[in-house]
């Protein structure tokens, strides 16, 4: 299992099937992407989930919790 | 002498009547007692067989053991063992309510949960058919497990919603279980953290 996917607060709603990825130092979409899906050029898949906190698929923040389609 | 000799046959007869009036009076009394024993059944083996299958045998033996003894004969043992059934009724029918209940709460609960972890893993398997390359972990044989296991889930959750709205709530769990361990197992191939609520069981 990814140790940095993680999963959503549990607390309120025990069957959120939402999978996230806390970023680390270093880390980009492309990176991310490569991890979950193999391929750094599905970052786009990434960022369209996360639209609502990301503006620009080039700036992410360290200890930004990102959903992974 | 010959007053007692007239007295004798007289008790015998009265004695005789006696004994005949009580055996039609508890031969009545067995005979109302296992009607009152089978309405009582009749009433509430739908619910019972339903939700305790296991259960509803043993009034069925106990109503017969009671026929069985009043074609004997024997309405003693026929009214005794037909007295008790109708407490027994009540014990299965609280105990097939309480299971009802139970299994309304898990299809409650699976049914707000399963179609989203169904939704997480068709849309991993949806970018993984994208990619150039299978991240770690993951070979292509697993992933066309995961696919298999997801289409068979996603299937079965389709006939639990079905068993659900013909009414047998019992079946709509069983399938929700199946397809809540099919998913979970898609999802450990697909290195997916997999709900809280589904690893518990």
């Amino acid at each position: 299992m990814a140790d940095e996917e993680k999963q959503q607060d549990t607390g309120s709603d025990a069957w959120d099937a939402t999978q996230w990825h806390v970023v680390s130092k270093g880390e980009t979409l492309s990176k991310i992407a490569e991890k979950y899906y193999g391929d750094p050029g599905l970052y786009m898949k990434i960022f369209e989930a996360n639209s609502d906190i990301l503006k620009n698929p080039d700036l992410i923040k360290i200890g930004q919790k990102l959903r992974i389609p | 002498m010959k007053s007692r000799k007239y007295w004798v046959p007289i008790l015998i007869v009265v004695f005789g009547l006696f004994a005949a009036s009580c055996g039609s009076a508890n031969k009545d009394a067995a005979t109302a007692a296992i009607k009152v024993a089978e309405d009582a059944w009749n009433a509430a083996k739908g619910e019972v067989v339903k939700y305790i299958p296991d259960q509803a045998k043993g009034v069925d033996d106990a109503i017969k053991a009671a026929k069985e003894s009043f074609d004997k004969g024997n309405f003693d043992a026929a009214l005794a063992s037909a007295k008790a059934i109708p407490d027994k009724v009540k014990e299965l029918t609280a105990a097939a309510a309480a299971r009802k209940a139970q299994l309304a709460k898990s299809w409650e609960e699976m049914s707000g949960g399963l179609p989203r972890m169904l939704d997480a893993v068709k849309s991993r398997l949806s970018i993984l058919s994208q990619s150039k390359k299978l991240p770690e972990g993951l070979d292509k044989a697993k992933l066309e497990g995961a696919r298999g296991g997801y289409e068979a889930a996603a299937k079965m959750w389709d006939d639990a919603k079905a068993a659900f709205s013909g009414g047998n709530v019992a079946d709509a769990v069983a399938k929700a279980n199946a397809v809540k361990e099919k998913t979970v197992e898609a999802m450990k191939a697909l290195n997916m953290q997999v709900p809280q609520a589904a690893v518990k069981g």
